[in-house]
């Protein structure tokens, strides 16, 4: 196990620069969520820890040590990627014994070392079996199983979990973490999913345009977001972002709608100036009128999701989302009067891009 | 309505797809088909679309057999995951090609393209040719084509499964209004559970080629017929307890394996096998351990999912999953009581919702 840092790491790929000049430190043991959208520099940023990718500039350190001239498979880093390629023609066993065999390690060792890792992944009934009779849960298992069975200094994972239906997520998370409890090696995990990262990790570093936009707890990126980019990154149902005009000690106007600020609202404005993003999460956001901060809207669709409803009502040009009790609905074109918690509104310097979808980018 | 009348399919000698299938979808109905990979989702559309034949039993379309009517005489418009787009037209002329080919006037032709581009969010890549798009923008374009011309029945296979998550919650609401507004009959395949509560008039859900149940979306989330269906619909997932029943005055007392009374069921639960209790994360209630009436439970995992947290919380033997309130602290190791609603517990016996537990299948 070790603990990773990154000085001033650079990736350039031609006269691309992916990565630019990013710091972190991840603690022995640590687990850490590397989220953002495709493109963001996370991969790349991965595959220097890994090896797999030379670093352009700056270093990355392995428990103190500078590692950007060893090679891969001298830095005993285990990953498991999306594509968990087993060896077909050999059992489980032999899989997951594959690189305790390759390093040369005695066969009474490799023995205690696989049943012990089977075990903890509850694979010991499948040893037996080859590759092709395992579903794909128990497949992405052995390779797990595998990348585990070498204590490597640390486990990188790139999205191992994001094609599977919402039942399997919900076990290949308790397990990846259960992993991590049981084997406490320090852990990356490459993702674009937040429901991810927030549920898994220690500290999430969320990334965008090659850069770290905030590197923290979960409780911390989605309550404390450092930018706009992270608010509307983290989070489900998705954030809503509004461009507020005639921002003043006295408020600020949202698609025609007067809102009046708290305090803490009233220091973030002199910053900001007269022009800018607010964002309100669709919990914070109530059907009624019986908060001071009312946006009018127009109901679009109800969606009901039998433990909540998620309602969408178009205030001027935004479609705005937000959470109700089971039984409230809109209908379609319906008036209605919103509620806005003001504890909860952010506010944010005006950017296009962050209200845009990373699709469309 | 179209049909699927006992519907066996394999490919080849060993892969059943389907196993004896009986399916109707109603005019007008959006029908969500979820279940894991490989559950036999793809292989229906197929075989409502013509690109397939069933192996035994019959396709009907308003109880005439369609069965073995080719593709181009049925009136079907599909949308696959993997988008097959003519890469030589831009997306308007993509979009524009069913309504080309149905002969429709170009005023018209152009109207629908702009009004599928703007529900969809793609009217500022209209001019662009599909190699300049990214993968989102081109399953949109796929699934736009799909919808845009009038069709007796629209089969969308996994149509937003490749979408990042802030589009994929948008285009849910367009797709959802549009069908309301277009009255269509859609069957939209999904391994997502808020995707099919969301959108579904009536969801079928589908494992290793057999329906396990069929219903509204409120049916199958309060009176799942088996504990398949419970652990698929809802998110998170419903957790289970094994239970034995002992008589107790005119009931059954439903305890946990290790002795732990839970609350109480019908007499006839008395001497079941197989008796498990199906729990909702929303439905238990975290108190002081040793308090009266609560479970004795320990926490294994937390994961902070923004506004709320899911605690995974050991009793006995199963596991159970708690929703909190972010600001609830818990941390591994600790011991809590479980205090459980007696009117939200499931009860399944040898798998399936227990018969005699009146009414909606609830435990009192």
């Amino acid at each position: 196990m070790a603990r990773i840092t990154a000085n001033k790491l650079v990736k350039r790929y031609g006269n691309f620069q992916a990565v630019h000049g990013i710091d972190f430190d991840i603690a022995d043991g640590e687990f850490v969520a590397i989220l953002g959208p495709s493109g963001c520099g996370k991969s790349s940023t991965m595959r220097m820890i890994a090896g797999l990718e030379s670093v352009t500039e700056g270093q990355i350190l392995f428990d103190g040590k500078p590692v950007n001239d060893i090679r891969a498979r001298d830095r005993n880093v285990a990953m498991s990627f999306e594509n968990y390629a087993l060896y077909a023609p050999i059992t489980v066993y032999e899989n997951i014994a594959f690189p305790l065999r390759s390093a040369g390690k005695d066969q009474a060792e490799i023995d205690r070392a696989v049943r012990a890792v089977a075990e903890k992944m509850e694979l010991t009934p499948l040893l037996g079996l080859k590759p092709g009779r395992l579903s794909s849960g128990q497949a992405q298992r052995v390779g797990l199983a595998r990348a585990l069975v070498r204590q490597p200094a640390v486990f990188l994972l790139d999205e191992p979990i994001s094609h599977l239906d919402t039942r399997q997520r919900y076990r290949m998370r308790r397990f990846i973490k259960s992993i991590h409890q049981e084997f406490g090696h320090t852990m990356i995990y490459v993702t674009h999913d937040q429901e991810e990262a927030l549920a898994l990790a220690d500290r999430v570093m969320v990334m965008s345009d090659g850069a770290i936009q905030q590197l923290a707890t979960p409780p911390e990126v989605y309550s404390r977001p450092a930018n706009a980019f992270v608010a509307g990154f983290v989070g489900e149902p998705p954030i809503n972002f509004f461009d507020f005009t005639d921002g003043d000690e006295n408020g600020l106007t949202i698609e025609g709608n007067r809102v009046s600020l708290t305090d803490p609202l009233r220091a973030r404005i002199r910053e900001l100036g007269p022009v800018g993003l607010a964002a309100i999460r669709p919990h914070f956001i109530r059907l009624g009128a019986d908060s001071p901060v009312q946006l009018q809207g127009r109901g679009f669709i109800t969606e009901e999701l039998q433990d909540h409803n998620e309602i969408f009502v178009d205030v001027g040009s935004v479609r705005v989302s937000l959470i109700a009790p089971p039984g409230m609905k809109v209908a379609r074109n319906e008036t209605v009067t919103l509620s806005v918690d003001p504890d909860h509104l952010l506010l944010f310097p005006a950017d296009v891009k962050v209200k845009a979808h990373s699709d469309d980018l | 309505m179209y049909a699927l009348v006992d519907v066996h399919k394999r490919y080849g000698l060993r892969t059943v797809a389907l196993r004896r299938l009986n399916l109707e979808i109603r005019s007008g109905e959006f029908f969500v088909l979820y279940g894991p990979a490989g559950a036999g989702k793809s292989t229906i559309l197929n075989l409502l679309a013509g690109l397939t034949k069933p192996t035994t039993g019959d396709v009907r379309r308003d109880g005439q057999s369609i069965a073995h009517l080719p593709p181009e005489r049925r009136d079907a418009a599909m949308a696959f995951e993997n988008y097959a787009l003519y890469s030589h037209l831009s997306v308007a002329e993509n979009l524009a090609f069913p309504l080309r080919a149905a002969g429709l006037p170009k005023a018209e032709i152009e109207t629908r393209v702009n009004r599928i581009a703007g529900v969809l969010g793609i009217p500022h890549v209209l001019q662009r040719r599909p190699g300049f798009l990214s993968g989102g923008q081109r399953q949109r374009v796929a699934l736009g084509r799909a919808i845009i011309r009038p069709a007796d029945i629209y089969l969308l296979d996994e149509p937003i499964g490749h979408l990042d998550a802030k589009l994929r919650h948008r285009m849910r609401a367009e797709l959802k209004a549009l069908a309301v507004e277009m009255k269509a009959t859609i069957v939209f395949t999904t391994t997502s559970s808020k995707e099919a509560l969301a959108l579904a008039d009536r969801i079928g859900i589908l494992n290793s080629g057999r329906l396990e149940q069929v219903g509204t979306p409120a049916e199958l989330y309060n009176a799942p017929a088996n504990t398949f269906v419970a652990s698929f619909i809802g998110d998170p997932p419903m957790s289970f307890l094994s239970v034995t029943a002992r008589p107790e005055d005119a009931v059954a007392a439903l305890y946990t394996d290790d002795g732990q009374r839970i609350g109480t069921a019908p007499a006839s639960a008395n001497g079941m096998a197989g008796l498990q209790v199906g729990i909702r994360s929303n439905a238990i209630e975290l108190v002081e351990p040793g308090t009266a009436g609560a479970l004795a439970g320990r926490v294994g995992v937390v994961e902070h999912l923004g506004h709320s947290n899911i605690a995974v919380i050991s009793t006995g033997k199963d596991e159970l999953q708690v929703s909190t309130e972010a600001e609830v602290r818990l941390r591994p190791g600790e011991n809590v009581g479980l205090r459980i609603d007696p009117a939200k517990l499931h009860l399944f016996s040898g798998g399936a919702a227990f018969a005699d537990a009146a009414p909606a299948r609830n435990v009192a």
